[in-house]
């Protein structure tokens, strides 16, 4: 799970970190002189060693980016609208207040797990964080819910099940109870 | 001091600008415990306690909270660079008085239209949800809280634009920039605080001519002209990330201009640090990008470009800083005070957030952490536990410094416990509510994330230990900050 990593490499460089404040400020019990030509080396290379980790992290993750590529094709269109306070979530396009309604008190639209689900997100008024949690409770994905534009966020479902869809993005006093739902068959 | 040597300031006019620093900082001072009481009960509030209360309160409050804190940091780490500038140059005292006033008007409109008007938006009043209110507050907040960011804005431009002029001056713009340093040319000696300054303010001035325009394409979308919602949040986020991070470098710059003199070893510019801030100057413009990485439909190499200027912006300002503190206080014949451990730690505090912040900033991270409590996690931590140590290590300095009341180190030593335990153990929860997807800005958490209220409870516990430390703080310092009005 990847909050988790994340998570614990937090921890570890952190920890890291303040081990070398608490190091320092213990050091300072038996003042001496320290040789600057020394420090500005082991500048240079923790300068480097930084570089190097990023520029390593940045090889690793920049290729692993959520945003739709040309050559996926996918195998279902799901159309989200939000508005304040529902998802309205539906197989078919949603253009108008009815639609929108009609697919907010619809039954549950169904996907099917292992095939590409691309949902097209926007919203009929403000902004709203369209938040993907899998049956576990946990967010897998999330796109913004804007207007004036459509969001393509992709997803490949692994774990059957009901997925609820929360909004992570403040859209007025009923923001904490906007919700959706839909399943993976 | 200094400047009264150099014949920059008179007697006089140095005592009126002390004073008008002790001002800004008593007020800091003021509002900490207020606005903090504030984010201490959004906790309560997500705890479970005040079942009754309407959920619009607990985002009015999140508003006032949120733009409170980042505008009293903002004008506390500006009250005390000017006041440190005095060594070097001479900001007009007038224009201090002009902001100081402004920002009071500004802050009573903030709370006028907030718990006045119920105005919700969060900090962002992201576009175009001031507009459509759902009959929560009326038209008259929505006016107020744009008339207060117009005060604001207009008083935080001139401050800006005045501490530049004060710095040209007597430095040129390459000087100031250090580019002497990055040459290797013959020229006068810079110190840190006018260049990380320097470098903050005109970024400063960007990040407040995009406020003006989100200001002004609000206005035009009244009037039923249409603006582009893409647009507007990144004229948004370009001028919130630029005004927290300014604030942080800010506090940074007077790091690099007081922990020598605890240390007894001086902190000079020489080419690495010079390069690091200049490439700030540039990467922090295009850093902001993280905030839109939910956004799709911005084209996907901008969101890359961001990552990478992410990345990139925590080497110059990051490691050359922290590094640099480091070197200067290991094994040193340090004096160790209230003052100079809250710089050390704000130091600290700023590195731990900031590596949460890189985290978050890589997409695929974010993908999974954008808008949830990892977010304030690490934005609480490069502030309450980074900016805001070293304000108030800032302000606990001049109030010695003018009061010449000296400290009582039990005391000192059992503020900084409580700061840290409560402050850390309070993050603590935000980090690992945000690791297990619990939401930022909720009134209430449902089903699928319910146990953020019992995060939330967790961290109570640790606000109280951090209240009382702040307390602790304002009964010591405050006691100073009153002698040094009353000099």
């Amino acid at each position: 799970m990847i909050q988790m990593h994340a998570f614990y490499v937090f921890l570890g460089v952190a920890g890291f970190l303040v081990a070398m404040f608490l190091y320092t400020a213990w050091s300072t019990r038996h003042a001496k002189d320290i040789d600057y030509h020394s420090a500005y080396a082991l500048r240079r290379k923790l300068l480097l060693l930084v570089a190097a980790v990023l520029v390593l992290g940045l090889a690793m993750t920049l290729a692993k980016t959520p945003y739709p590529r040309d050559q996926d094709v996918p195998s279902q269109v799901v159309f989200v609208v939000g508005k304040q306070f529902s998802f309205g979530i539906s197989a078919s396009p949603i253009t108008n207040e009815d639609e929108y309604l009609a697919a907010t008190y619809s039954t549950p639209v169904q996907v099917t797990a292992g095939s590409l689900v691309e949902f097209r997100v926007t919203s009929f008024d403000v902004n709203h964080g369209f938040s993907v949690y899998s049956p576990s409770n946990r967010l897998i994905a999330q796109t913004q819910a804007m207007p004036g534009y459509v969001n393509r966020l992709r997803i490949r479902f692994r774990e059957p099940g009901r997925y609820h869809v929360l909004c992570l993005e403040l859209c007025g006093s009923g923001h904490h109870r906007m919700r959706g739902v839909f399943d993976v068959k | 001091m200094a400047s009264v040597a150099n014949g920059l300031y008179g007697e006089s006019e140095i005592r009126k600008f002390r004073r008008m620093t002790v001002i800004w900082g008593a007020t800091v001072l003021l509002l900490l415990p207020i606005l903090a009481l504030l984010g201490y009960f959004m906790r309560w509030v997500q705890a479970g306690a005040f079942t009754q209360l309407r959920p619009e309160w607990f985002y009015a409050v999140l508003t006032l909270h949120s733009l409170g804190m980042v505008g009293t940091w903002f004008v506390g780490s500006m009250a005390g660079v000017s006041y440190l500038l005095l060594r070097y140059t001479r900001p007009s005292l007038a224009v201090s008085r002009l902001s100081y006033w402004g920002t009071l008007v500004g802050v009573l409109l903030l709370i006028v239209c907030t718990l006045g008007g119920l105005f919700g938006t969060g900090w962002y009043f992201l576009y175009p949800l001031p507009l459509m209110s759902q009959h929560v507050w009326q038209p008259w907040a929505t006016f107020t809280f744009f008339l207060a960011l117009a005060i604001l804005g207009v008083c935080w431009t001139i401050w800006t634009l005045d501490i530049l002029r004060a710095i040209a001056r007597h430095y040129s713009l390459s000087a100031a920039l250090g580019w002497n340093y990055i040459l290797g040319r013959e020229g006068p000696e810079v110190p840190p605080l006018v260049l990380i300054t320097t470098v903050s303010l005109i970024v400063g001035v960007a990040g407040f001519v995009a406020a003006v325009l989100v200001i002004a394409l609000f206005a035009a979308r009244a009037l039923g002209v249409n603006v582009d919602p893409l647009l507007m949040k990144n004229l948004t986020f370009f001028f919130g990330h630029v005004l927290v991070n300014i604030t942080m470098y800010l506090g940074v710059a007077t790091v690099y201009e007081l922990l020598p003199s605890y240390a007894g070893r001086p902190w000079k510019i020489n080419r690495v640090v010079a390069l690091a801030w200049g490439a700030v100057l540039f990467l922090i413009l295009f850093a902001y990008f993280h905030h839109l990485y939910m956004d799709f439909a911005q084209p996907a190499w901008i969101q890359k470009f961001g990552q990478i200027c992410s990345y990139g912006l925590a080497v110059p300002a990051g490691v050359v800083s922290i590094f640099g503190t480091l070197a200067l206080v290991y094994a040193a014949r340090m004096r160790w005070t209230l003052a100079s451990t809250l710089l050390f730690l704000g130091i600290m505090g700023w590195g731990v957030g900031g590596i949460a912040a890189v985290i978050d900033s890589t997409v695929e991270v974010n993908f999974h952490f954008h808008n949830t409590l990892w977010v304030p996690a690490h934005f609480h931590t490069y502030y309450l536990m980074g900016v805001v140590l070293i304000i108030l290590g800032l302000i606990d300095h001049v109030g010695k410094e003018i009061s010449g009341l000296e400290e009582r180190a039990a005391r000192s030593k059992l503020t900084v416990a409580l700061l840290l335990i409560g402050g850390y153990g309070f993050l603590s929860m935000f980090y690992w509510a945000g690791a297990h997807s619990v939401p930022r800005r909720y009134a209430i958490y449902p089903l699928e994330v319910s146990q953020g209220t019992l995060y939330a409870r967790i961290a109570v516990g640790f606000i109280t230990v951090l209240l009382l430390g702040i307390l602790l703080y304002l009964w010591e310092t405050g006691k100073r900050c009153l002698k040094a009005l009353a000099a």
